[in-house]
């Protein structure tokens, strides 16, 4: 086939036409020198196609002529001749084998009025066919209806004369304009695969970008509404689906989140227990069977009057979280069913969608763990602010007091204030727990003894109307052990009550310990010192409602020293979870008990502190020093 | 979008016609359908005369493969007709697209409707389109 694009020249083309045969195209060398332009016009294939197509079918003195082209199973009409005006059917049912079978002649003739009842010439060829309407008698021929001689087409003007054989004798010109337009045809089918595999290319394109952006937007915002939206409106476009569903199992049930394109169903129901994966139950395996691709069918109405469904899970590290679907896949020719490849492109977006309920999950998650630490702080700030800024200054007397809670807040109180009268109160409590019950028992104790205090001053009624207090207000398995004692400086009597807490230890100044040391495994020392306790007078405060408790006295003497702590102390425990115990407590007083007591309370600190050998502390720890001083 | 409520599919048209040129507002999805409404209504205005329009896609959050397709299509028809089509205010997604998928580079993307009218519309009235 000669090439268009050369150099030959119009007359040689136009020889080699005429000399093709009888029925051959004469063209003039005006109509070549255009055909010639149009052929080296890399945007002009489709106007050289149908500037063919219009010498063709004038050379035939046809009325109409068309090319068909294969495009999706079916033939599209390419071009037609004339442009204007051609009434035959845009599509026409499919070939076989590049053959038009009859049917599709059939529907072509019948789907054309123009062309209906007519005796159609058509010439087929792989990917199409061309369809001529027969020769019109020179009378019909508006092109010749004049003088057939010399007629001058009104549309063609270089077609001087029409073909001598116009007797309407059915059949195709098989010359060379046919193959021209053919090649032409060719390379406007080269170009437009071209065109399609590089818009598929680009389409593609199209998809990697947009998993990308979904996923910088699952990195960039925790707002799951938002996330929702983003993540099935790419699925719906870059599927080519109509609708679109994504659902958030809840529970038992799959929750609609969001939807496109139309209704959704706003539950589904696996029939699983909560927090169960997919169950064994019919509308489970349904489901199962849906997600895993291994079923068309839906488990329900998930995006009614959807006639192809398309669904993927949402899961992570394999346990369901919701899921995430399309219906519908659109073609120019309607919709049809996905194809296996669109599986593998929806569980990509399934995956960010999984990455974006995590997240959201775990943010979620630590603003809570945020709110509850600012709720602690505060509860700490305020628990800090009950517990005594400094020991008041008791003139004759050292006084000092210390608290570490094991967590941020604890269940440890104590508290030292001097009355206007100069008596002196010391409290040390212990909260049954930790955390924030115990600071709230904490609080409510630091209230209702302040005011009782003021009321009705230390003694039995008073740990009587506070074990009242506290067991009305407090669940059945919170208590405190509390000890309250109040010293008046000048005498140095001190009236103390115990509701259950550790007995304080009340270190005699210059006494020699009895052979039976008051304090079991206390090991003798060199200097040993008496040592009493100030031991229980009653029930932890708030077991029961009607804890009676009795108040006992001692008088301490110069030198004496008093130490009050909680069981935070004794009950540290080693690595080797041996507990810091009476004793060690008990040899730290004796050995520093002549040194001021910020270093005795020091030295307690540095010994539990080695003890435990970094351990995380087990519980509340207090202390409160109290020494008479020597005269 | 509320949660649990649905998108519509359809595309509403609106064709507002200019001097010297047709903004064509869609709402909706640029699909099969939607692509479909866009050319039908393209083509009337080239019946009528027009020979440079704008699509303004503010209402259009969502695209696909063959919506591009009928909009190429479209633009194709304008180069043939030496007119011209222009797209304005485009969401982020569907401007990024429309540049890999080469649109971008035969029919010029405005970002806001004013600045393509100001642009068309020159062409509009040098070519004395009718409108």
């Amino acid at each position: 086939m000669r090439n268009l694009a050369s150099s030959a020249s119009s007359a040689a083309i136009e020889a080699e036409v005429t000399s093709a045969g009888s029925s051959a195209v004469s063209l003039p060398p005006e109509a070549w020198r255009e055909l010639l332009a149009l052929s080296q016009d890399e945007s002009a294939d489709r106007a050289l196609l149908e500037r063919l197509l219009d010498h063709w079918r004038f050379a035939h003195g046809a009325a109409f002529a068309a090319v068909y082209l294969e495009r999706e199973g079916r033939l599209e009409l390419e071009v037609a001749s004339p442009a204007a005006g051609f009434a035959g059917a845009r599509w026409l049912p499919g070939m076989n084998g590049g053959e038009a079978p009859p049917p599709a002649l059939e529907a072509a003739a019948a789907s054309a009025a123009a062309l209906e009842g007519s005796d159609l010439g058509v010439l087929t060829f792989p990917g199409g066919c061309l369809l001529v309407s027969p020769r019109q008698p020179a009378a019909e021929n508006p092109a010749t209806a004049a003088n057939p001689a010399t007629a001058v087409n009104p549309e063609h003007p270089e077609h001087p004369e029409n073909p001598e054989d116009a007797a309407g004798a059915p059949g195709i010109d098989h010359g060379p304009l046919p193959l021209l337009l053919l090649s032409s045809l060719k390379i406007l089918r080269l170009r437009q695969e071209i065109k399609d595999q590089q818009f598929q290319v680009n389409y593609r394109v199209v998809e990697l970008e947009s998993l990308y952006d979904v996923g910088l937007a699952v990195a960039a915002t925790l707002d799951l509404e938002k996330l929702s939206e983003e993540i099935l409106l790419r699925a719906v476009s870059l599927l080519d689906a109509r609708r679109g569903a994504l659902y958030i199992l809840e529970g038992s049930r799959y929750r609609l989140q969001r939807t496109f394109g139309g209704d959704a169903a706003p539950w589904y129901d696996s029939g699983g227990a909560e927090g169960e994966e997919i169950p064994e139950t019919p509308e489970g395996r349904k489901l199962r069977a849906f997600l895993a691709g291994e079923s068309p069918a839906p488990p329900s109405e998930l995006l009614p009057g959807a006639r192809y469904l398309l669904g993927v899970p949402i899961d992570i590290d394999g346990s369901p979280r919701g899921l995430l679907a399309v219906g519908d896949k659109e073609s120019r020719r309607g919709v049809g069913p996905f194809p296996a490849s669109d599986r593998r492109t929806l569980g990509l977006f399934a995956n960010q969608a999984a990455i974006a309920l995590e997240n959201a999950r775990l943010h979620l998650q630590a603003l809570e763990k945020e709110r509850l630490e600012r709720e602690m702080q505060l509860a700490a700030d305020i628990q800090r602010r009950i517990l005594p800024r400094g020991a008041p200054e008791v003139p004759g007397y050292e006084l000092v007091g210390w608290n570490r809670p094991a967590r941020q807040i604890g269940g440890d109180y104590y508290d030292l204030f001097q009355r206007q009268d100069g008596r002196v109160d010391l409290v040390v409590g212990d909260v049954s727990g930790k955390g924030m019950p115990a600071a709230l028992m904490v609080s409510t104790l630091h209230s209702a003894l302040h005011l009782l205090l003021d009321q009705v001053g230390v003694g039995p009624a008073l740990l009587e109307m506070l074990n009242r207090h506290v067991f009305e207000s407090s669940t059945s398995n919170k208590f405190i052990t509390l000890l309250l004692a109040e010293l008046e400086p000048a005498s140095g009597r001190l009236t103390y009550l115990n509701a259950g807490h550790n007995p304080a230890l009340l270190l005699r100044h210059g006494a020699e310990a009895p052979p039976d040391v008051a304090v079991a495994g206390a090991a003798p020392a060199s200097d040993a010192v008496k040592v009493e306790e100030l031991g229980a007078s009653g029930l932890p405060i708030g077991v029961l409602s009607g804890s009676r408790f009795q108040s006992r006295g001692i008088t301490l003497e110069p030198g004496d020293l008093l130490c009050i702590y909680s069981d935070g102390i004794t009950e540290a425990e080693s690595p080797d979870d041996e507990e810091f115990g009476t004793a060690r407590l008990l040899a730290l007083l004796r050995e520093h008990r002549r040194r001021p007591l910020a270093e005795l309370l020091e030295a307690i600190q540095t010994a539990t502190g080695s003890f435990s050998a970094g351990l995380p502390q087990g519980d509340d720890q207090t202390l409160v020093l109290l020494r008479r001083r020597l005269a | 979008m509320k949660a649990g409520t649905s998108m519509t599919e359809s595309l509403n048209l609106t064709v507002d016609r200019r001097d010297g040129l047709a903004v064509i507002y869609t709402e909706g999805y640029i699909n099969n359908q939607g692509g479909e409404e866009i050319a039908r209504a393209a083509y009337k205005l080239l019946d009528e005369g027009f020979k440079v329009l704008l699509l303004n896609l503010a209402g259009t959050k969502i695209v696909n493969s063959i919506g591009i397709s009928i909009l190429i299509e479209i633009i194709e028809k304008m180069i043939e007709i030496n007119g011209k089509l222009g797209f304005c205010c485009l969401t982020p997604t569907i401007d990024k697209t429309f540049h890999i998928m080469g649109l971008a580079q035969y029919a010029p993307i405005f970002d806001t409707e004013e600045r393509a009218l100001a642009e068309l519309g020159e062409l509009g009235e040098l070519g004395g389109h009718r409108g």
